[in-house]
């Protein structure tokens, strides 16, 4: 299995504040294809290129876009989404850091096919030094007619303001994200309506993840024609794999779709498992998605078929659990992350994780009794079906997967309580 | 960090074009940053520049981990 870098490919190749030099490896060449052909043809060619969003939910980007540049009103707000929270996710920082101006270059393609003339980058508040270069690259931008008035001789005109994120993992979520810009406490709410018809400050805004973003400029450069050819039917491009957990080599992975399977990309990429064991379980997708089993690990490198496995690709956060693991103490970590972030403001998420955190704890404590373990997946149940937002609707899935595919890991733990009587 | 001065906030709000809701997320974080903690009198400013009601400020606010309202030097000086 080979790397394939198309995003990545100048990753530390270069100042990351040195334009001259970003131009010099090929950069802009998106934008100012962009700026000829003007927005309609761009969300055509956005959405020709298949891209979908690489922040968990998996969205047509040109749907996106095509639904926002439709309002006519203005102001429209662009936001570019660095908040990168989910559990075992770490591919965005990689380009924030590595490739700062492909990014830039994304959002003001971004912000033009749509005609927002305000935009945001909001980073996660753990990445301070990020904050601080993004800071200084919007300097450099507005020095280089990139930012500003008039960008580079056209009739367009965009600002970017750099925000820090202020800790709750709850504001990667797209409204809780806007909530936290409009310094409201960072909380989703039901949709619709959507952001692209009331977002920030109730008008239009499109809110892309980093990494869908940093596509953009790929795909004008290029055309939509020869990107389509990267990965394959429905799952077009490359993803940033972020490998974490029980590997020898953990780091950040760009695969084209397909290109190879869980196994492969855990085996030879990521070395093995720290110390030999077997693989126990893996979730493909953050700490959020499905666990999936040994059986799996043949499974190809595409969001159909990880979905078909039976999880989902979401953040291609690829978390792995080797052998020695008891499904009890992995659980016991993810709730005790997602118990203390769930944002409160449905009862569902509010009270399902803090019962269910009860639960696990109980049994890691091998005191529970054996009608826990229905009680644990009934609320589970109850959270995915009733929860507001992404959240409350996906962290119960390690849940009931791991009761599914290790009933002996529960059993134990509450044989062990029945042994203590 | 530095001990908090009236002057020094003034001069964030003034550096950042003003206050405004548009800004007033990022404001605050600079805030935040410089003093290591938003006062009681900036948030009372910050109201009034922006409209908002002092309770809609500070509850925002406090719901953030990496938001302070206290000072962090008093606390630290208080354990010396």
């Amino acid at each position: 299995m080979k790397e394939n870098k198309i995003l990545t490919r100048r990753v530390g190749r270069y100042q990351p504040l040195d334009i001259v030099a970003y131009k010099a490896l090929g950069g802009l060449q998106g934008l100012k294809r962009a700026l000829e052909i003007g927005p309609e043809s761009i969300i055509e060619e956005i959405k020709k290129s298949g891209l979908t969003g690489r922040g968990g939910a998996g969205f047509p980007t040109g749907l996106k876009w095509a639904s926002a540049a439709k309002v006519k009103q203005q102001p429209k707000y662009f936001i570019c989404n660095a908040d990168e929270g989910e559990l075992g996710t770490f591919k965005d920082k990689v380009l924030l850091d590595g490739d700062p101006w492909l990014v830039l270059e994304g959002i003001i393609i971004a912000a033009y096919a749509i005609g927002a003339e305000q935009t945001y980058i909001y980073i996660k508040g753990e990445y301070e030094k990020t904050a601080e270069l993004w800071e200084n690259l919007v300097c450099e931008a507005e020095k280089a007619n990139l930012l500003g008035e008039r960008i580079l001789g056209s009739s367009f005109s965009a600002n970017l303001q750099v925000v820090r994120g202020r800790g709750p993992y709850i504001a990667g979520e797209e409204f809780a994200l806007i909530s936290s810009l409009e310094a409201r406490r960072a909380m989703s709410k039901l949709k619709p309506p959507y952001p692209t018809e009331e977002g920030l400050f109730g008008k239009p805004t499109v809110v892309n993840n980093v990494e869908t973003i940093a596509n953009v400029p790929v795909i004008l450069a290029e055309t939509a024609e020869k990107y389509r050819k990267l990965g394959v039917e429905g799952d077009t491009g490359t993803r940033l794999f972020s490998l974490s957990g029980d590997v020898k080599k953990t780091g950040v992975y760009e695969l084209e779709m397909g290109s190879g399977t869980l196994r492969e990309l855990i085996n030879e990429l990521g070395q093995g498992t720290k110390n030999g064991r077997s693989i126990k379980a893996v979730q493909p997708g953050g700490g959020t998605s499905t666990l999936l089993g040994r059986d799996s690990l043949g499974c190809k490198l595409t969001s159909r078929a990880i979905r078909q496995a039976g999880s989902g690709i979401g953040t291609a956060g690829v978390i792995v659990y080797q052998e020695d693991r008891s499904a009890v103490d992995i659980l016991k970590g993810l709730l005790k992350f997602y118990g203390a972030e769930s944002c409160g403001r449905c009862a569902p998420c509010r009270i399902g994780v803090t019962k269910m955190k009860e639960i696990v704890d109980t049994l890691s404590r091998g005191e529970a009794a054996a009608d826990d373990l229905a009680q644990l997946h009934e609320i589970g149940k109850a959270c995915i079906v009733a929860s507001t937002c992404g959240m409350g609707q996906a962290f119960p899935l390690p849940v009931l997967s791991a009761l599914e595919l290790f009933p002996e890991d529960f059993e134990a733990a509450i044989t062990k309580n029945q042994k203590l009587k | 960090m530095t001990k908090f001065k009236m002057q020094t906030y003034q001069n964030l709000v003034k550096d950042s074009g003003g206050a405004t809701r548009e800004n007033l997320f990022s404001l605050l974080g600079k805030v935040q940053d410089e003093f290591g903690y938003v006062p009681r009198e900036v948030v009372r400013d910050l109201a009034s520049r922006t409209g908002l009601a002092e309770a809609r400020i500070y509850g925002a606010l406090t719901s953030y981990k990496d938001f302070k309202v206290t000072s962090q030097l008093d606390n630290q000086d208080e354990r010396e």
